[in-house]
């Protein structure tokens, strides 16, 4: 052997050895192991995928209740933002995530997950609740099978900024829906940079959608959209009025409603009952100065029962979680009576609900308990936001599609709908 | 079938080395491939890893129903009639080339003319080059965020300029169906010209300065010159260019997918939204693989147009 070939061979052999190593390496990061995962302190790790969780209290107060309760449990936030939140836990399971506990932020989303395989049952948890206390479990009962237990139940109510609505003398107790257009309008001050809306409505096609779906009986995967017509009409007429900032504004700027409503630029928002826990944190910390109520929402005519739409959110455990029986003990725990009380005393309503439990959410420091108020939280009925269905994804995306086009003036109203019921009818299996 | 590497085919003995033929020769050469192969090695697994299997396995579920999670279950070729059925299909399909026939000139003349103007020796030259190739390292969605704010319809600094020269009725931008693409198209053309500047200020430097001197001699105008020889000597950039702006613009998805998502309605819905849309949005992975075949072959077939092409104009 000569020293060219000495020399050969020794590199050769690292070169090798190199490979071998970086090989074993990338094999050994692939592995994932299905132990349950355990930190430095001995403590299981549990982690749940949930959204904006510095401006989301209620997820603080549940991992921090539910560690007082099981101290050998260390619940670990995954954070995304709320915008991205359905797109990216879609594509983390398809993925095969092992995150252990699955936020559900609608049912539209929750069906789809289940459908496929995604979510582990929890039909025994849902057993042991006491349904008599319990508001929205139903819409979660898959085919007699439950894959998530919901934790708060959110209906839409009317938010407004009493100061502003202070010379009115209107009677937000029971609002139709033309009194408040009327009122968004005559509410309607400044110009340009210096403009306070009426009423400012969010870029989801629910308010318009489930308002309307809810108040007239329609049915969003039906196939057949004339309930909308009078609701796009009324808000279409408000963006032309300048009462409201319109769609295609609020929609290229990312306009977000807390900053709409919480700085005065909107006298009225409809949204959900979720809001309120962040009005009043931010209002406590000092960092908004917003005199809020809350009103029920309008409806279609004066006197009848007050209906709303509404969502429940509750907490799925993975299919391929890493840490089940602790997922299964934080579902069970969030749904239950000690969860309930742990969001209640933050402003936040619960699902499960009894006397102690509304004393505590009207008791919070710095709630708006008015009279008004009490009525917003007495709805008559609650529709679900969308039904659970196989065909709620596909036609929510087509609703989707349709809604932009009318809400920027592409489309008439009348052809809007039409094309809705028309690509329902053909596109949806 | 034999795999001979460029190793295999040496024949030359190594100077000092043994004789060739005899045993010695032969493990050297064994010695030489194993090597090669070490070289190779690492980034074939990557390869194979990253991007062969997935797309040998993304061919195979073209016609399997599969959503992730139950038994991929053989379906024929029932993906591509849906496909073929599908109005969003053809929607994304003509949204797609629609992108591509905007992009591709128009990035390929900003990059070629801010190339030609810059390849001189002006004062700020340096600055103008980098401002140029600035975008092209932005991240992208900050691109397409601060685009957004741009062509806002009411405030935004874009319209605000139209009203201010005339135009009484600015287009909606991003609002619009007519107008959604066209401003997909402005922003991705000022986001990849300079990169492709780069490219061709590259290819301008190859260029003989002789050429241009016999020219103006004879009495050639700028235009004759730059006619006549800036872009025959720059065909074989020119032609990387093509084929890398061709590919790029058919799988064009971050920029639309922060500026508008596929949006208003489906006007700048392009296939490899619908891909993600279908796959992971809505689980349909056999679908979606089917309609990633689809863009595939697209692209493939566009590619391979443009290298006959290239041939044809070289002979």
């Amino acid at each position: 052997m000569n020293r060219h070939t000495g020399r050969m061979n020794r590199h050769l052999g690292r070169v090798l050895a190199a490979a071998t190593a970086a090989l074993v390496l990338v094999t050994a990061g692939c592995g994932g192991g299905d132990e349950p995962a355990v930190g430095d302190d001995g403590r299981e790790i549990l982690t749940i995928a949930l959204w904006n969780y510095d401006s989301t209290p209620e997820f603080a107060a549940l991992i921090d209740g539910f560690e007082a309760a099981h101290p050998d449990i260390d619940v670990q936030p995954v954070d995304i933002l709320a915008d991205d939140y359905a797109e990216k836990v879609t594509t983390m399971l398809a993925g095969g995530d092992q995150t252990d506990v699955l936020t559900m932020k609608n049912v539209t989303d929750y069906s789809r997950y289940a459908l496929r395989g995604q979510l582990a049952s929890v039909a025994d948890e849902a057993a042991d609740l006491d349904q008599s206390k319990y508001l929205s479990l139903e819409p979660f009962n898959l085919d007699g099978d439950y894959f998530a237990l919901p934790y708060r139940q959110d209906f839409w109510v009317l938010y407004h900024n009493k100061a502003l609505l202070a010379d009115t003398g209107a009677d937000l107790t029971s609002l139709t829906w033309a009194e408040y257009a009327d009122l968004a309008k005559q509410l309607t001050t400044g110009s340009g940079q210096d403009t306070v809306y009426g009423t400012y409505h969010h870029t989801w096609r629910s308010i318009i959608h489930s308002t309307a779906a809810a108040q007239s009986g329609g049915d969003l995967i039906g196939g057949e959209y004339g309930f909308l017509k009078d609701r796009y009409e009324m808000v279409l007429d408000l963006q032309d009025a300048g009462a409201t900032m319109p769609w295609a504004t609020a929609s290229t700027q990312k306009v977000q409603y807390h900053t709409m409503f919480s700085t005065g630029q909107a006298a009225m928002l409809p949204m959900g009952t979720w809001y309120a826990a962040r009005l009043i944190e931010e209002k406590k910390a000092g960092s908004i100065d917003v005199d809020w109520g809350i009103a029920p929402l309008p409806q279609v005519t004066e006197g009848g029962p007050v209906t709303t739409f509404g969502s429940p959110t509750a907490f799925a455990v993975n299919n391929k979680a890493r840490n089940s029986d602790a997922a299964r003990a934080f579902v069970a725990w969030a749904a239950g009576p000690d969860g309930a009380a742990a969001i209640a005393s933050i402003g936040v309503y619960p699902a499960y609900s009894d006397e102690t439990i509304t004393e505590t959410y009207f008791g919070v420091d710095g709630m708006t308990n008015d009279e008004v108020a009490q009525a917003a939280f007495q709805p008559d009925e609650v529709v679900l936001e969308m039904p659970v269905s196989e065909k709620s994804s596909d036609v929510d995306v087509i609703l989707t599609e349709e809604h932009e086009l009318i809400m920027i003036g592409e489309r008439a109203v009348d052809d809007g709908i039409a094309e809705m019921g028309k690509r329902v009818t053909s596109e949806v299996d | 079938m034999a795999i001979h590497t460029p190793i295999d085919t040496v024949r030359t003995p190594v100077p000092g080395g043994p004789p060739p033929g005899t045993g010695a020769a032969r493990r050297l050469r064994r010695r030489n491939t194993l090597a090669g192969w070490s070289f190779i090695l690492p980034n074939f697994i990557g390869f194979a890893a990253l991007t062969l299997v997935p797309v040998v396995a993304a061919l195979a579920l073209a016609f399997m129903e599969w959503n992730s999670y139950s038994t991929p279950e053989w379906v024929g070729l029932d993906n591509f009639r849906r496909m073929v059925g599908s109005e969003t299909f053809w929607t994304a399909l003509y949204n797609t080339t629609y992108y591509a026939l905007g992009h591709i000139p128009l990035t390929l003349v900003a990059a070629l003319g801010f190339a030609v103007l810059l390849n001189r020796a002006l004062r700020g030259v340096r600055f103008f080059r980098t401002a140029l190739f600035f975008p092209y390292i932005t991240a992208l969605v900050a691109v397409a965020v601060v685009w957004n704010m741009l062509f806002n319809p009411d405030a935004g600094p874009v319209n605000q300029l139209l009203r201010a020269i005339g135009v009484d009725n600015p287009p909606g931008w991003t609002t619009s169906t007519t107008w959604a693409m066209p401003a997909v198209i402005i922003t991705s053309v000022w986001r990849d010209m300079g990169y492709y500047m780069v490219l061709y200020l590259a290819g301008l430097q190859t260029i003989p300065a002789e050429l241009y001197e016999a020219a103006r001699t004879d009495g050639a105008s700028a235009w004759q010159r730059f006619r006549h020889i800036t872009v025959p000597s720059l065909r074989p950039t020119t032609f990387f260019v093509l084929i890398m702006l061709t590919i790029s613009s058919f799988k064009v998805f971050d920029l639309i997918q922060v500026m508008t998502e596929g949006g208003p309605g489906r006007a700048t819905l392009v296939l490899s939204q619908l891909i993600f849309r279908e796959g992971i949005t809505q689980g349909r992975f056999g679908y979606s693989s089917a309609i990633a075949m689809v863009l595939f072959v697209v692209v493939l077939v566009i590619t391979v147009v443009q290298f006959q092409l290239q041939r044809r104009g070289e002979r």
